[in-house]
C-alpha cells in the first residue's frame, strides 16, 4: 500500500531536504525545480557541462523545428 | 549552428588563450540547472591573447555578431588596441570575449576571483561562486536575478557541505 505522501512524490511533489537553508527554500518557492539542482550537484562540473549540452541541443532542435514550421 | 561549448573551450585551450569562464556556462559548471545559448569568457585583451583567440576560431568563419554586416574577425594591431569586447558567431556557436565583468572588474580582478578545475580536455579557470553571484547581481536583468536566486541556493548548500564544486 502506497501512502499519500509517497504517491504525491511519485506525481512530482518535491520534498525539500530537512536541512535546506533559507536560500534553497526561497529558490524552490520561486519556482525552480530543485530536484534538478540536487541531481546536478551529484555530478562533476564536466558531467554538468555534458548534461547542459544535451539540454541545449534539445532546445535548439525545438527552436529550429519551430522556425521551419513558421516558414511553411 | 549548434552551440558546442566543449569544442570551443578545447580550441581556446589548444591555443593557450588566457581566459576565465564566466556567465551561464560558469553557472552550469557550479551546478545551476539553466540552459544558456552562448559561451562567455573574460580574457586578457592584449595583442598576443587576442591573436590566440583569433587562431582558435579562424577556421570557424568567425564574425562580429553584433555588427550590422556581421563583419568577419580580422584582427589588426590597431584593432587589438581598440577592442574592449569581441562578440562572435562561429561554426561552433556563440563566443563572447569580455575584457571586464560588471560587479568584478578587469581580467586581473576576475582572475583573482576564479578557481581552477580540471576536465578531461584541460584545466580551466572558472569564476568562483561568490563572484558569479556578484556579477549577475550587477547586471541586474531579470534572467540574471533569477539565476542569482538559484546560485545563492547552491552556494548555501555547498557551504553546508564544505564543497568547492
Amino acid at each position: 500500500m502506497i501512502d499519500e505522501e509517497t504517491l504525491a512524490q511519485m506525481n512530482g511533489k518535491y520534498v525539500c531536504p530537512p536541512d535546506a537553508g533559507p536560500a534553497w527554500r526561497a529558490a524552490m518557492e520561486y519556482g525552480f525545480d530543485m530536484s534538478l539542482v540536487e541531481d546536478a550537484l551529484q555530478l562533476t562540473p564536466e558531467q554538468r557541462l555534458e548534461q547542459h549540452q544535451h539540454a541545449l541541443n534539445l532546445v535548439l532542435e525545438v527552436k529550429e523545428a519551430g522556425e521551419r514550421n513558421a516558414t511553411k | 549552428m549548434q552551440q558546442n561549448d566543449k569544442a570551443l573551450l578545447s580550441r581556446l585551450k589548444e591555443q593557450k588563450v588566457e581566459f576565465v569562464i564566466i556567465g551561464g556556462v560558469c553557472g552550469v559548471l557550479h551546478g545551476a540547472s539553466l540552459v544558456t545559448l552562448d559561451l562567455d569568457i573574460c580574457c586578457r585583451f592584449n595583442r598576443k591573447n587576442l591573436r590566440q583567440i583569433e587562431a582558435a576560431v579562424k577556421d570557424l568563419h568567425p564574425r562580429h555578431r553584433l555588427t550590422a554586416n556581421k563583419l568577419p574577425l580580422e584582427l589588426t594591431d590597431e584593432l587589438c588596441g581598440s577592442l574592449k569586447n569581441i562578440y562572435l558567431n562561429t561554426d561552433l556557436g556563440v563566443l563572447d570575449c569580455l575584457s571586464e565583468v560588471a560587479g568584478i572588474g578587469d581580467y586581473e580582478q576576475v582572475l583573482q576571483r576564479s578557481i581552477s578545475h580540471g576536465m578531461s580536455y584541460g584545466e580551466f579557470r572558472i569564476l568562483n561562486l561568490d563572484a558569479l553571484i556578484a556579477a549577475k547581481s550587477a547586471v541586474g536583468r531579470q534572467k540574471d536575478l533569477d539565476a542569482v536566486k538559484l546560485l545563492r541556493a547552491i552556494k548555501e548548500r555547498k557551504d553546508q557541505q564544505k564543497e568547492l564544486f
